[in-house]
C-alpha cells in the first residue's frame, strides 16, 4: 500500500501547491455543457489576452459546476484569494475582466456571480458566496462534490481529495462489510427503479459461479438528462472507485462500462483515467495487495434508449441487437455470458466511495427515512436557472423549481419527472417530496433524474405525444404492446392535437396505456404510456378542450391555432421579421406589424422571440366536412 | 443447501400438480394438458416473451408474467384464464392483428368464405381477404377463435412492405409477420446459420439479414427452418403455398444425398405436397438441407413425369401397354448374348431395386454386365473412395470430436443438416479445419482454413501423413523450426492439433473427386486418419451408395459385398438361387466391360445417357422422366420415385433406412423392382415371383448381414464391411508436360453432384437453378475485372481443340487462375484440371 500512499503524499503537495500558488489561476469549466455554450473559444481568447499581454496565469479545465444557464463559466484565484466565478463569459468579456482583475487587480465586482471564499473580505466585497446562491444554496454536493474543481484529467487531483479513500476503506473491512456498509447507508439505485443496492450485490454474490461481471450503466438514453455524463466528465474516477469497491463486494473481476458513443468527451476521460489507474496500481491483478483483480472496458453503444433496460443492455455487450429478455432469470443470477452480473448506474457508483469514506451514518444524515442521501437531476425546460443540480431525498417539488430553479416565467403548469418513461405531475403535487415512493403515487417516477419544468406556453397533449413519439420510436419491437400499443397512442394523440379527436378517445388512451403498462414485457413499455396517463389524469379538461372545442389553451397545437399581431403590444422592433422563415411578418420598424396567415407555417418563431407578448396565437375552431356540408344546406 | 428434490408442487387452475422443476409454467401446463394460447413460444426455441399472448396470474407475482418465460416455483399458485386474464389478451391481440391484414381472421362471412370462395385463391396474391397461403393451418387463427376475438377496435396498419419473391423456394410478405422471431431463433440457435436477425426499431421493425444484405449474401442456406416455424403466412413455401393442409403424414429416408435425413411427407390425396424433417435424433435430428425440404416435392410432382411406356420408332413416341412393353423387352433380351448386354442402375435406387437388378443381369440374362452411374462418378478414386468408407464413423461422433478436419467439403446447400452439427460441435468449442481451394460458407467458421491450389491436395496431404507419422513427430517438430515459408507452419500446426485432438473426424466432401489425383488424395486421407487415430466420414452424393456395393451391382462385387472372383461364395450363390451365374472375367477392369463397347441391350434403370454412352442397339430406359434427349430410348418404361415405393436404403454412415411409400406412382408408373420382375417372368426365370418388397428384403437378408427385419430395420451406423474389391483403371499420369508458357487458367472439372436417378435437381427443380451451378464456371474476382467479366456473363472455355461455353460466376476467395467449372453428367477433359483460355463470349 505504499506507493498509493506515496502517491498520495505526491498528490497532496502539488495539490497545495496549486491551492497556493503564485500566479493567478483561471478555471474553465470546459464539459460538455460548457462547451456548447461556446467555453472552448473562450478559452482559446484567454489563452491569447495571456500569452498578449504576457501574463503569467495557471489554466485549470473543470467539469461541470451545476448552474448550466451562466454557462460559460471562468473562475479566477489570485494569490491568497478565494476564486471568484464569472458567468456566461464571452471573449470580451474574459478580456475585461483577466485585464482588470490580472493587471489591476480589480475583481470586478458587477461582473462577477460569486466567490469560494468562507466569507467575504474586502477583496470580494459585494459579492455573494457562490454556495449562498439560491440555485446552490439548498443543494447538498455528495456525488458531485469534485465536479467544477479538480481537473478530471488529473488522477492527483482526485487523489488530493481523498480519492481512493473508499476502495482502501474497502479492502480493509472485508466484502462482507462493504455490503453491510451500503445496506446501513440504505443507497438505492440511482439509474431509476430504486432498487436496494445492498440487495442485488447479495444476490449477485451468493449465486454460483466464479466469474461474475460488474457493469456500469452510463447509457443515459432520457432526452434531456445529463447528470451522468456530467459526473463521468467532471469526476470519472469517483466513478471508477465506486466501480472498484461495487467489484470488490460482488467478487467481480470484469468490468465494462456501457456508455453512448455521443459522449466522446466523457469517454475520452474515462479512457484516460483508465490508465492511470492503471499506472497506480489500481486495476490489475492483485490491486494494492489486497489480493483482489479487476480490470474495466469500455463498450460503446449505439444510443437505443432501449439499451439503458439491463437485460438489453447486457445483450448489447455480448454483441447481439439491444433487446430486453424475460426475468427471471435475473441479470444478478445469470447476466452477461450467463454469469451473476451486477449492472449499476453511473451516480450509484459515483455515490459509493463517498459512504466508503465517510460511513454510513454520514450519509444517512441526507434524505429521509428510505429515501436516503441525495440524487443529482438535471433540471431544463421553461425555467430560469436550468442546470445541474444535487439536492437530498425529500427536498419539494416546489423548493427544486422555485427555490433552486428560479420558477417559470410565465405561470408554472407541470413537471415532468423521470424523462419520457415519467409522469407530468400538475401544479398540486409541487409539495409532494421528492422520493421513490411518493413519486410513484403520483403516477410518475424518480428515473434517473430528468426534470423538465413546463410553463403555461406549454399544451400537455402535445408533450405527452412528443415523449410517446419518442418511445414509440425506441421500442424494440419484441413485444407487441409496446411495439403496437405505443403506436396507436401516438396516432391517437396526434389526432387529437390536429382536433380530429374524438370523445371515445379518452377512455381508448385510458385503457390501451394500461394495457401497454400492465403487458410490456421490459420498463421502457411497462413506463411508456405514463406521460399520457398522468396527463389524463391531472389535465383532463385540457385534452376535452382538444376534441371538444378543438381548442389549444396553450396555441401549440399547431392546425388549432393562428398566430397574429397584437396591434396594442407591437413597437414593430422587427425581431420577429428576422426570425419568420417565410416572410410572412412585414411591416416598417416602429410601427405595428402585418402578419399574412396564408403564408404562416406555424412554427411559432415569432411567438417564441417577441419580448412584448405581440404574438398571440388565437384559437382556430375547426369543423368537420360534415358541419361544414351541414352549414352549407342550411 | 439441502437436496432439492426434482419436481415442485403448484396449483394450475386449482387443480394441485407435481411438476418438473426447471419447466416453464407453459411447459408445465403443456404437460398437464391445459391450454394456453401463444404465438412466439416454440418447444425447440429458447422462450422470447414478446407475443404477450401466454399471460398469467400467479399469486403473488405484480402483473401478469408470461408461461412461456416463467420457471415454475415450488407452492406456485397459477391462474391461466381468469376473465382479466382473457381479456388482457384479446387487448393485446388486437393490437397484434392491427399490425397484420386480418380479414381472414375476424371477417363475419369467413365461414361462408371457407365453403364457396375456395377457388379463387389461385390469384397470385398472398395478402388481403382470403388470400392468406397459411389460411387453415395458421396459428394467429387458432388463437383468435379460442379468444373469440370478433372486432379490431383500432385502425390497421397496413405496412406496405414489398412481397419478396426473388428468392428461390418460399416467399416472405412481412405484412403478415406478427414479428415473433421464430424464424429468427430457428436460425440463429438451431441452424446457428445468423441469417436473419431483427432490424429497424419501433414501428419500422422488421425481419431479414442485417445490414440489407440480401438472403444469399448473408449465407442463407435456404434449408426453410425458418418456415418451418412461422406461425403466419409471413414465411411461405412457394410450392406449398395454395396446397393447404395435409391430409396425412408419412415418414421416409429422403433419397437426395447420402445422409438419409428423415423427412416427414404432407400427403393431401395422392400428392405430396411437403416435406419436413422428422424428429429423428440419429441423422439430421431435426433439420434438413434445401434439397430434402424443398426440391423433394417439386421433383416427384412435376407434370413431366412419365406416365406410361411408350417405345419410339423412327423418332416418333408410341403409347404401348405395359403388356405391350414388357413383351417387346423380353424380346429384345432374349436375342441378346450375355457379354452385349448391360444393366446400369442408379445408386438412389432402394436396396430391393438394386438386388432384383443385380440378379436380373446375373441370372436372366447370364451376364456380368451390371454396374451404376457411381463408377463413372469417382472414376478412378472408386475403389479408394469405397475403402475410406470401412473406416467410416457415425455423424454423432462429431459431437465427441475436439477436432474436425473437412476435406474438400461444402454444407452451404447440399450437406446441411452437417454444416449444422459443424456449427454446434464448434459452439461446443471443438475446432473445424478445412481443406478446400475453394471458398465456401465453412471457410468463415473454419479455425483454419487452408487452400491448396487444386494440384497440391496430394501434396498437402501427403505432408500431412507424413508429419503425423508416429515416428516422425520429432522431425515435424525440427521441420516446423526450420521455417519452410507460411504454408510449411501452417501445416505443422494442423498436424500438431491432430495429434493433440481427442476423437477427431475427417469429413470427406466431393468437392476434388474428379480430379486427376483423387485415388492419391483419398488414400492420403485414410493413412492421415490411421496416423490421427481419427474417425473418417465420406459424405457420398449418392443416396444408396453403400447398399449398391452390398446389394452387388457392380461386377466384381456379389450380394454381400463378396468379390465376384470368390469361387466358393459364386457357387454358394447360384445354389441358393438355383441358376448359374457368371464369373468375373477376372483380368479384365469392370469399366471396360460395360462402359465403351457397343452392346446390343442396353438396359437403363435411374440413369440417363450422357452424351458419350455406349451406344447400343437397342436402349430399355426406366425412369421417372423422359430422357433429356428423344431418340436415346428405344422403350421407355415409367418407374416410381422414392415417394412412391417401399424399400430400405443405407446412408453414408452405413445405416439401413426404410423408404417408406407415401403415395402411388403416378399413371401406370410401377416401381424399379416389380418392372424387373415381370420382364423376368416372362423370360420364364425363376426366383422373380416376388410380390411385395418385404419378401425380397428377407431374400436379401439371406446373403447380407444387418437385413432381415423390414418393418423396422437395423438403424445402427457401421462401417462398410465388404471382402470384395473394385477394380478402377488408373488413368496415367499425364506426365509433366512442359508447357511453352504458362497457361492462363487451370479448369478444374466437376460433375453436376445433386442428381436424382441421372436428373440433376436443376433439370425438375425451378428453385434449384438459382442454388446449384451446372455448365457455370467461378472465375475468381481479380480475373473477371481483367477480362471484364461478371455474373451471368457467357465465356467461352477452350482447350486443345475444343471448346465449351458456360455461365460466369464470380466468387470471391478463389485463386486467380483458377477456374471451377461444374458441368453436367459424364463430361470430361483429361487431365483435370487442365490448362484452358477463356474469353468473354461475343455478343
Ligand atoms: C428503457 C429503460 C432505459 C433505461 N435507461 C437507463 C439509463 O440510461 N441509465 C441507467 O443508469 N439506467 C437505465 N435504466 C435502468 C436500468 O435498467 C437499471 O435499472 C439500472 O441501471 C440499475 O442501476 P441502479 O441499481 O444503480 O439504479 C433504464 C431502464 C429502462 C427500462
Ligand atoms: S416493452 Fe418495448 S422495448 Fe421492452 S421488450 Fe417490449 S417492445 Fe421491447
Ligand atoms: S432458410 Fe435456413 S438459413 Fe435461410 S434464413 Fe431460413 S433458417 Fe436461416
Ligand atoms: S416471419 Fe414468421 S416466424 Fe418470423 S417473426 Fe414473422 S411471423 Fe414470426
Ligand atoms: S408465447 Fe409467451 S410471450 Fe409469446
Amino acid at each position: 500500500m505504499n506507493s498509493l500512499q506515496k502517491a498520495k503524499q505526491e498528490a497532496r503537495r502539488k495539490w497545495d501547491l496549486l491551492k497556493n500558488s503564485k500566479i493567478p489561476i483561471i478555471y474553465m469549466g470546459t464539459a460538455t455543457c460548457g462547451r456548447a455554450a461556446g467555453a472552448l473559444e473562450v478559452l482559446e481568447s484567454v489563452k491569447k489576452i495571456l500569452r498578449e499581454k504576457r501574463l503569467k496565469a495557471k489554466i485549470v479545465q473543470v467539469g461541470c459546476i451545476g448552474p448550466c444557464y451562466l454557462e460559460p463559466l471562468m473562475d479566477i484565484t489570485m494569490p491568497g484569494r478565494p476564486r471568484i466565478s464569472y458567468a456566461n463569459v464571452n471573449s470580451e468579456k474574459a478580456k475585461k475582466i483577466i485585464e482588470s482583475l490580472l493587471i489591476k487587480n480589480d475583481p470586478q465586482t458587477k461582473l462577477a456571480v460569486g466567490h469560494f471564499g468562507d466569507e467575504s473580505d474586502e477583496f470580494t466585497n459585494g459579492i455573494p458566496r457562490f454556495f449562498d446562491l439560491p440555485m446552490l444554496k439548498p443543494q447538498e454536493r455528495v456525488v458531485l462534490r469534485n465536479c467544477g474543481f479538480i481537473d478530471p484529467q488529473q488522477i492527483d487531483h482526485y487523489l488530493a481529495n481523498d480519492g481512493y479513500l473508499g476502495i482502501i476503506n474497502a479492502f480493509h473491512k472485508g466484502w462482507q462489510k462493504v455490503i453491510c456498509e451500503v445496506q446501513e447507508a440504505g443507497l438505492r439505485g440511482r439509474g431509476g427503479a430504486g432498487f436496494p443496492t445492498f440487495k442485488k450485490w447479495q444476490i449477485c454474490r451468493s449465486s454460483p459461479g466464479k466469474t461474475k461481471y460488474l457493469i456500469c450503466n452510463a447509457d443515459e438514453g432520457d432526452p434531456g438528462a445529463f447528470m451522468n455524463r456530467s459526473l463521468l466528465e467532471g469526476d470519472p474516477h469517483s466513478v471508477l472507485e465506486g466501480m472498484l469497491i461495487a467489484a470488490y463486494a460482488i467478487g467481480a473481476s470484469q468490468g465494462y462500462i456501457y456508455i453512448r458513443a455521443e459522449y466522446p468527451l466523457a469517454i475520452a476521460r474515462l479512457k484516460r483515467a483508465i490508465s492511470q489507474m492503471r499506472e497506480y496500481g489500481l486495476l490489475g491483478k492483485n490491486i494494492q495487495k489486497s489480493g483482489f483483480d479487476f480490470d474495466i472496458v469500455i463498450k460503446e453503444g449505439a444510443g437505443a434508449f432501449v439499451c439503458g433496460e439491463e437485460t438489453a443492455l447486457i445483450s448489447s455487450i455480448e454483441g447481439k441487437r439491444g433487446m430486453p429478455k424475460s426475468r427471471p432469470p435475473f441479470p444478478a443470477v445469470a447476466g452477461l455470458h450467463g454469469k451473476p452480473t451486477i449492472i449499476n448506474n453511473v451516480e450509484t457508483l459515483g455515490t459509493l466511495p463517498n459512504i466508503l469514506r465517510n460511513g454510513a451514518t454520514w450519509y444517512k444524515q441526507f434524505g429521509t427515512q428510505g429515501n436516503h442521501g441525495t440524487k443529482t437531476f438535471s433540471l431544463v425546460g421553461k425555467i430560469r436557472r436550468s442546470g445541474l443540480i444535487e439536492v437530498p431525498l425529500g427536498m419539494t417539488l416546489r423548493q427544486i423549481i422555485f427555490d433552486i430553479g428560479g420558477g417559470t416565467r410565465k405561470p408554472f403548469k407541470a413537471v415532468q419527472t423521470g424523462g419520457p418513461s415519467g409522469g407530468c405531475l400538475s401544479e398540486e403535487f409541487l409539495d409532494t417530496p421528492v422520493n421513490y415512493e411518493s413519486l410513484t403515487a403520483a403516477g410518475s417516477i424518480m428515473g434517473s433524474g430528468g426534470l423538465i419544468v413546463m410553463d403555461e406556453d406549454t399544451c400537455v397533449v402535445d408533450v405527452a405525444h412528443y415523449f410517446l413519439d419518442f418511445t414509440q420510436q425506441e421500442s424494440c419491437g419484441k413485444c407487441s404492446p409496446c411495439r403496437v400499443g405505443t403506436r396507436h397512442l401516438v396516432e391517437i394523440l396526434e389526432r387529437i392535437t390536429k382536433g380530429q379527436g374524438r370523445p371515445e378517445d379518452l377512455s381508448k388512451l385510458q385503457t390501451l396505456g394500461e394495457t401497454i403498462k400492465r403487458g410490456s414485457l421490459c420498463g421502457l413499455g411497462q413506463t411508456a404510456p405514463n406521460p399520457v396517463l398522468t396527463t389524463l389524469r391531472y389535465f383532463r379538461p385540457e385534452y376535452l378542450l382538444h376534441i371538444k372545442e378543438k381548442y389549444c389553451p396553450a396555441a401549440v397545437c399547431r392546425e388549432l391555432v393562428e398566430y397574429r399581431v397584437v396591434p396594442g403590444k407591437c413597437t414593430g422592433c422587427q425581431r420577429c421579421v428576422s426570425v419568420c422563415p417565410t416572410g410572412a411578418i412585414t411591416g416598417p420598424r416602429a410601427e405595428p406589424h402585418n402578419l399574412d396567415p396564408t403564408k404562416c407555417i406555424k412554427c411559432r418563431a415569432c411567438y417564441e422571440i417577441c419580448r412584448f407578448d405581440a404574438i398571440a396565437g388565437d384559437a382556430i375552431v375547426i369543423r368537420s366536412r360534415r358541419e361544414v356540408a351541414d352549414e352549407q344546406t342550411q | 443447501m439441502s437436496k432439492r428434490s426434482k419436481t415442485v408442487k403448484i396449483t394450475m387452475d386449482n387443480k394441485v400438480l407435481q411438476v418438473k422443476r426447471k419447466l416453464t409454467i407453459l411447459q408445465a401446463a403443456e404437460c398437464n394438458g391445459i391450454y394456453i394460447p401463444t404465438l412466439c413460444a416454440h418447444e425447440a426455441l429458447t422462450p422470447f416473451g414478446g407475443c404477450r399472448m401466454c399471460i398469467v396470474e400467479v399469486e403473488g407475482m405484480r402483473g401478469f408474467p408470461t408461461a412461456c418465460t416463467t420457471p415454475v416455483e415450488e407452492g406456485m399458485v397459477i391462474r391461466t384464464h381468469t376473465a382479466q386474464v382473457q381479456n388482457e389478451r384479446r387487448e393485446i391481440l388486437q393490437l397484434i392483428l392491427s399490425e397484420h391484414t386480418s380479414s381472414c381472421l375476424i371477417c363475419g362471412q369467413k365461414d361462408e368464405c371457407r365453403e364457396y370462395m375456395g377457388t379463387i385463391r389461385k390469384a397470385g396474391v398472398i395478402t388481403g381477404c382470403r388470400y392468406c397461403p397459411n389460411d387453415g393451418q395458421c396459428e394467429l387463427q387458432d388463437v383468435v377463435e379460442y379468444l373469440g376475438l370478433k372486432e379490431i377496435d383500432y385502425p390497421i396498419y397496413y405496412r406496405q412492405l414489398r412481397v419478396e419473391k426473388e428468392d428461390p423456394f418460399y416467399d416472405r410478405d412481412y405484412n403478415l409477420c406478427i414479428l415473433c422471431g421464430r424464424c429468427i431463433r430457428m436460425c440463429q440457435e438451431i441452424r446457428m446459420a445468423d441469417v436473419l436477425a431483427f432490424k429497424q426499431r419501433g414501428r419500422q421493425t422488421v425481419i431479414g439479414p442485417a445490414y440489407n444484405r440480401t438472403h444469399w449474401q448473408a449465407g442463407c442456406e435456404f434449408c426453410g427452418a425458418c418456415v418451418s416455424v412461422c406461425p403466419t403466412g409471413a414465411l411461405s413455401e412457394k410450392a406449398r403455398k395454395w396446397e393447404g393442409k395435409a391430409e396425412r403424414e408419412e415418414v421416409t429416408t429422403c433419397s437426395l444425398c447420402g445422409v438419409g435425413c428423415q423427412v416427414r411427407l404432407l400427403i393431401k390425396g395422392e400428392k405430396v405436397i411437403g416435406s419436413l424433417p422428422a424428429e429423428d435424433p440419429l441423422v439430421n435430428d431435426g433439420q434438413l438441407c434445401v434439397k430434402g425440404r424443398f426440391c423433394v416435392t417439386e421433383l416427384v410432382n412435376n407434370h413431366r413425369r412419365l406416365r406410361k411406356p411408350y417405345r419410339t420408332q423412327n423418332g416418333a413416341e408410341l403409347q404401348i401397354s405395359w403388356e405391350q412393353a414388357i413383351e417387346l423387352a423380353a424380346k429384345k433380351l432374349s436375342d441378346c448374348p450375355a457379354e452385349r448386354f448391360g444393366l446400369l442402375v442408379s445408386p438412389n435406387c432402394t436396396n430391393e431395386d438394386l438386388y432384383v437388378a443385380q440378379k436380373f443381369a446375373r441370372v436372366v440374362m447370364g451376364s456380368v454386365n451390371i454396374d451404376t452411374t457411381a463408377r463413372k462418378f469417382y472414376g478412378p478414386g472408386f475403389n479408394a473412395y469405397l475403402n475410406l468408407m470401412r473406416m467410416s464413423v457415425p455423424l454423432a461422433d462429431l459431437s465427441k470430436a475436439s477436432l474436425i478436419l473437412c476435406v474438400g467439403l461444402d454444407t452451404r446447400f447440399g450437406r446441411s443438416v452437417v454444416g449444422v452439427q459443424l456449427r454446434k460441435a464448434i459452439g461446443r468449442g471443438a475446432k473445424v479445419i478445412t481443406i478446400n481451394p475453394r471458398n465456401n460458407n465453412l471457410t468463415m467458421i473454419a479455425e483454419k482454413w487452408l487452400q491448396p491450389a487444386p494440384d497440391e491436395m496430394v501434396h498437402l496431404l501427403r505432408s500431412l501423413v507424413k508429419l503425423t507419422e508416429k515416428k516422425g513427430r520429432r522431425t515435424m517438430m525440427s521441420a516446423s523450426r526450420r521455417k519452410r515459408g507460411d504454408l510449411a507452419d501452417e501445416l505443422s500446426q494442423v498436424a500438431e492439433m491432430l495429434g493433440e485432438a481427442c476423437s477427431p473426424v475427417i469429413l470427406v466432401g466431393s468437392e476434388f473427386l474428379q480430379r486427376r489425383e483423387s485415388p492419391q488424395i483419398l488414400e492420403a486421407i485414410g493413412k492421415l486418419a490411421r496416423n490421427t487415430c481419427a474417425g473418417v466420414l465420406p459424405l457420398p452424393a449418392q443416396s444408396n451408395l453403400y447398399g449398391s456395393v452390398l446389394m452387388g451391382a457392380y461386377p466384381e462385387l456379389l450380394p454381400g459385398g463378396f468379390s465376384s472372383t470368390d469361387k466358393g461364395r459364386a457357387d454358394d450363390l447360384s445354389e441358393r438361387w438355383s441358376a448359374d451365374i457368371p464369373t468375373f472375367p477376372s483380368r479384365r477392369s469392370a469399366e471396360a466391360l460395360l462402359w465403351g463397347r457397343k452392346l446390343k441391350v442396353l438396359y437403363l434403370i435411374g440413369v440417363v445417357p450422357p452424351n458419350r454412352e455406349p451406344h447400343s442397339d437397342f436402349t430399355i430406359f426406366q425412369n421417372i422422366y423422359p430422357s433429356g434427349s428423344p431418340g436415346q430410348a428405344d422403350l421407355v418404361l415409367p418407374a416410381a420415385a422414392f415417394t412412391e415405393t417401399d424399400g430400405t436404403s443405407i446412408n453414408g454412415e452405413g445405416r439401413i433406412q426404410r423408404v417408406r411409400k407415401a403415395v402411388h406412382p403416378p399413371g401406370e408408373a410401377l416401381p424399379d423392382w416389380e418392372i424387373l420382375c415381370r420382364i423376368a417372368r416372362k423370360l420364364g426365370k425363376k426366383g422373380f415371383d416376388f410380390g411385395n418388397v418385404r419378401q425380397i428384403h428377407k431374400e436379401i437378408s439371406r446373403f447380407v448381414a444387418g437385413f432381415g427385419n423390414f418393418a423396422k430395420p437395423r438403424r445402427k451406423a457401421s462401417p462398410l464391411l465388404i471382402e470384395g474389391e473394385l477394380r478402377v483403371v488408373r488413368r496415367k499420369s499425364a506426365g509433366k508436360k512442359r508447357a511453352d508458357k504458362k497457361p492462363p487458367f487451370m479448369m478444374n472439372v466437376s460433375t453436376v453432384e445433386h442428381i436424382y436417378r441421372g436428373f440433376p435437381l436443376t433439370d425438375w427443380v425451378e428453385g434449384a437453378r438459382m442454388l446449384f451451378a451446372e455448365e457455370t464456371v467461378d472465375v475468381s474476382p481479380e480475373d473477371a475485372k481483367k477480362l471484364g467479366i461478371s455474373t451471368g456473363d457467357e465465356v467461352v472455355v477452350s482447350w486443345e481443340h475444343f471448346q465449351k461455353s458456360l455461365l460466369a460466376r464470380i466468387v470471391s476467395g478463389q485463386q486467380r487462375g483458377m477456374l471451377y467449372a461444374t458441368l453436367r453428367n459424364g463430361e470430361f477433359i483429361e487431365p483435370n484440371p487442365h490448362p484452358v483460355i477463356m474469353r468473354k463470349k461475343d455478343v
